[in-house]
């Protein structure tokens, strides 16, 4: 209870960078369709907290990188000169994240909020976006609620989300031998969710899910949890554990004698962070879904290659999440001619799209997920890695029509 | 050998000593009675100095102790026998003889201890928890002595305490006089006081009032109980 | 029947890192009157410490098990003459703000250092694998820990009872002002024992650092679950700490086993208990070393 109490208490960083002014270009040229004549692109996610390396700060350097894109591209042609960065922590927290994304409508000028990891803060971001008609491109955040039965016209889901992990982990280890499992997972939303995904991946693929043991959340010690999951001989112990819990859970499992039996250990949400701060040996050979590998092409890697160059690490799916979301939106506001919501919204829905991040993308209008190839990833064994960062084997694609629900089952409906 | 002058003791607003004078020599018993709230206690507590508000000096043996913390006056040969016995119930009877250092070469070897107090060394390792009130207070006394204090400073030595035991510890009070070592007896129990001291303090409402040699105190008695209100 | 021996090794071994905090813990609060809050911070340090050293001395595990609580008992004293000195007179809410706003800085400084993501750390070799009893699965880890943190808790116990050392620290833990009027300099051990204290809470980081998530946030769930330790032993008693530590590992195994949801209320469900029961916690105050 205590430590809850500090977050509460350390206050949220807002810091604003002013991205370009224009050097001294003179006004008029641009103002009449954007209000306060500029534009303002507000990061806002965990700038602090457990998944401040996935995302975080050089996610905000990301959506920098396609501001700096966007002007290269049109240069005096862009229809608006003036292009704000702001960057806002809201640590994980929905109370704290509702707050915020209200200030920045309304004090803020935000045109668009990017980002927002966690389910809870996620959606009221989106309740937000709704009730202000401003945008809301989500990134890091897994719920379906976003794209379905909480859906609304301002709102998009820009990477992935639990149905896309399921079906790419959960389909694809059953398929190819794992039938009997068992899931650990964290008793809450995210959790939650990606258990009820699992086992309907698992099941449609013909596999049984044999028990499901629920976790405190956060957790350290999963021993107990592990030797009761082994006990009924799955072939596979599915975890849904995210963050450092997933940590804990990783380096107990091999602690635990369970790979020697022959359990696979597969993954609902991994990123590449996860591996780079525990190392490639404790990860070998689990397999997850990965939306987005920085060395899985070409086009990926020279995107990867400046971001490193930017930030000293390589991109995690988020980074290049978030980079696509804002060039798509400046695209759509460039075809659009203004910051007007509604106007925006009408040149991104249905928009078939490659970039760095989307492959085969397209930003749905029925149900504004923005759906995409994605990929099953092995954890390389330390042996084969040949780089920094050089930690994944993609095992196979996963096409976008498989990897996520038809729109006509999302359970979406735009009212508004 | 205890020499104080001038001693005066706040707590905070409230004065509780005004320029109190106390002398001990050596080989000799000096009792202080006083009601309660008179200022007994807070004397002691300055003399051990475990009371900071204060003024005035505090010599032993003729050196300056004002400024030293409690644990340096206890090693200047300062023994304190406290009024509640101050027995550690989490150590053994024979810890608590061995705890503090010894101070002078006048120190009781533990063997002389255990003739000296058979029943200490019967339950030498029993938790000081378990033992007696006069059985406490033997180890509370043997603790000082163990140390070769000069000085002992004993509060309410006999409170509470059987009469056979009171007795018993008045002879050991006579022998302590014996070896040369100085006593300061803060008392309330007048026929007590009067059977082992040979100068007697009055103190009231923090001042000392009367200073009476033994005779004269046990001429008093009565009215001295009256003074006293028991 | 091998399920139930194998919860209760790992819940011993769990019980292992609650034990030694706690007893650090304990000692400290004892002759302090000090509530460590900056516990959990000091637990993670020790950790992060085990995982720079590997990282950049290559110093394996048994070097960290020596070197760091003795880098940490060297940081402890410096935190109690710059820091937690001026709270011994005065009133326990400052120890609460101090300690705790302790924790927030250290947590920070290290995630500014070290990201958020937590640091690899890898076993030496003699400590990986397992030993297989009749069905029960025996990580070499896991006993290890638990040995390991069994004789640490012994040494300081013999140390406690059998010591002119420990016999000073249990007469200034219940009664410092007659200590010091008796000529013990009880000052003067104040500091080395709040050092001693950071250095056992180091200790369990280290010992923690092989199987669990080294991260800034480490200690923060930790240091919740210590304080329910320290309730439930009773505060100050260091035999509470280390028998109340291992039970708490105990009740989280079964918990885990039995009644997954529930693992981690239960611990709180018996600290109320035994406040309802025992206010004193179960080895209470007076009888803080028998």
């Amino acid at each position: 209870m205590e430590s809850k109490r500090k977050w509460a208490g350390a206050s949220a960083l807002t810091v604003t960078l002013l991205l370009s002014a224009c050097g001294g270009g003179g006004p008029g040229s641009s103002g009449g369709d954007f209000t306060g004549g500029k534009l303002v692109l507000a990061v806002l996610n965990d700038q602090s907290g457990v998944y401040k390396d996935a995302s975080g700060p050089n996610s905000v350097k990301a959506v920098k990188m396609a501001v700096a894109d966007y002007q290269k591209k049109y240069g005096d042609k862009a229809v608006v000169k003036k292009i704000e960065v702001t960057s806002t922590d809201h640590q994980n927290k929905p109370d704290i994240a509702n707050t915020k994304a209200g200030e920045l409508y309304e004090r803020g000028g935000a045109d668009v909020i990017l980002d927002v990891p966690t389910s809870s803060a996620a959606l009221a971001v989106a309740n937000q976006a709704k009730n202000h008609k401003k945008l809301f491109l989500d990134v890091s955040a897994a719920t379906t609620a976003l794209t379905g039965a909480q859906c609304n016209k301002y709102t998009f889901q820009w990477a992935y989300n639990t149905h896309l992990l399921a079906t790419g982990t959960g389909a694809t280890v059953t398929r190819n031998g794992g039938k009997k499992w068992t899931i650990i997972y964290p008793d809450y939303e995210f959790g939650q969710n990606m258990t009820k995904s699992f086992t309907a991946a698992v099941e449609k693929a013909g596999g049984t899910v044999q028990e499901t043991i629920p976790t405190p959340f956060p957790n350290e010690n999963f021993a107990t949890f592990l030797t009761k999951a082994g006990s009924g001989n799955p072939d596979v112990i599915g975890t849904m554990q995210a963050g450092g819990d997933l940590i804990n859970l990783v380096k107990q499992f091999n602690e635990s004698g369970l790979k020697d039996k022959g359990v696979e250990l597969a993954v609902g949400l991994m990123l590449i962070n996860d591996i780079h701060s525990l190392g490639v040996e404790q990860f070998a050979g689990t397999l997850f879904t990965d939306p987005w590998y920085w060395n899985m092409d070409a086009e990926a890697r020279a995107w990867a290659d400046r971001f490193l160059a930017e930030t000293g690490a390589r991109p995690s799916f988020e980074h290049a999440g978030n980079y696509s979301a804002a060039l798509q939106y400046l695209e759509a506001v460039q075809a659009a001619g203004t910051d007007d919501a509604d106007a925006v919204v009408a040149k991104l829905e249905g928009k078939k799209v490659n970039d760095v991040f989307l492959r085969n993308g397209e930003i749905r209008a029925q149900d504004h997920s923005v759906v995409h190839d994605a990929n099953l990833a092995r954890v390389k064994k330390p042996a084969d890695v040949k780089e920094d960062w050089d930690y994944e084997e993609i095992v196979t694609k996963i096409p976008a029509a498989e990897g996520f629900p038809p729109a006509e089952a999302s359970g979406c409906s735009m009212t508004s | 050998m205890l020499e104080v002058t001038g001693l005066s003791a706040w707590y905070g607003q409230a004065r509780a000593l005004h320029e109190v004078d106390v002398r001990v020599d050596e080989g000799e018993v000096v009792s202080l009675a006083g009601r309660n709230g008179a200022g007994k206690t807070t004397l002691v507590r300055c003399l051990i100095g475990l009371h900071q508000q204060a003024s005035g000096t505090v010599r032993l043996h003729g050196r300056d102790i004002t400024g030293l913390p409690a644990h340096s006056r206890a090693r200047a040969g300062m023994g304190w026998v406290q009024d509640d016995r101050g027995i550690y119930a989490s150590l053994t009877v024979e810890e608590n003889l061995l705890l503090p250092p010894t101070v002078s070469d006048r120190a009781w070897t533990l063997a002389r201890v255990y003739e000296t107090f058979p029943v200490l060394a019967e339950r030498r390792k029993a938790p000081g928890s378990t033992l007696s009130g006069g059985e406490q207070q033997m180890l509370a006394i043997a603790r000082v002595l163990r140390t070769g204090a000069r000085l002992l400073l004993m509060d309410e030595p006999s409170e509470g305490l059987a009469p056979v035991i009171v007795s018993r510890i008045a002879a050991i009070i006579r022998d302590i006089k014996a070896t040369g070592a100085g006593v300061l007896l803060i008392e309330q129990n007048v026929k007590f006081a009067a059977t082992v001291a040979d100068r007697h303090y009055l103190l009231s409402q923090g001042r000392i009032v009367e200073t009476l040699d033994n005779d004269e105190f046990r001429r008093r008695e009565g009215d001295l109980l009256k003074y006293l209100g028991i | 029947m091998s399920a139930v021996l194998q919860y209760a090794v790992q819940g011993l071994a769990a019980g292992s890192f609650y034990a030694l905090a706690a007893l650090g813990l304990a000692v400290i609060f004892g002759v302090l009157g000090v509530v460590n809050f900056a516990h959990g911070a000091f637990y993670m340090l020790g950790a992060v410490a085990a995982a720079v050293l590997l990282d950049t001395l290559d110093l394996t595990l048994w070097w960290s098990l020596l070197v760091v609580p003795v880098l940490m008992f060297g940081f402890g004293l410096v935190v109690e003459r710059l820091l937690v000195q001026w709270l011994l007179r005065l009133d326990p809410l400052y120890n609460l703000l101090l300690t705790f706003g302790l924790t927030l800085i250290l947590v920070e400084l290290v995630k500014q250092r070290y990201g958020v993501s937590g640091l690899p750390y890898q076993l030496p070799g003699g400590l990986q694998g397992r030993f297989d009893v009749a069905g029960v699965v025996l990580p070499r880890y896991q006993l290890f820990v638990l040995l390991f943190s069994v004789a640490v808790c012994a040494l300081v116990w013999l140390t406690m009872t059998r010591t002119r050392i420990g016999m000073i620290l249990r007469a200034a833990t219940e009664n410092p002002e007659l200590a010091r009027a008796l000529g013990i300099n009880v000052g003067r051990w104040v500091a080395p024992v709040f050092g001693f204290g950071v250095a056992l809470a180091g200790l369990a980081g280290v010992l923690a650092a092989p199987f669990r998530a080294i991260t800034a946030d480490m200690g923060n769930n930790f240091a919740i679950i210590l304080f329910a330790v320290v309730v439930i032993g009773g505060l100050g008693s260091i035999v509470g700490a280390v028998v109340a530590g291992f039970l708490v590992g105990l009740v989280e195994a079964f918990g885990q086993a039995y009644a997954p949801t529930f693992a981690q209320i239960l611990i709180f469900v018996l600290m109320a208990l035994v406040i309802l029961i025992r206010p004193a916690g179960l080895f209470g105050r007076q009888e803080a070393t028998t």
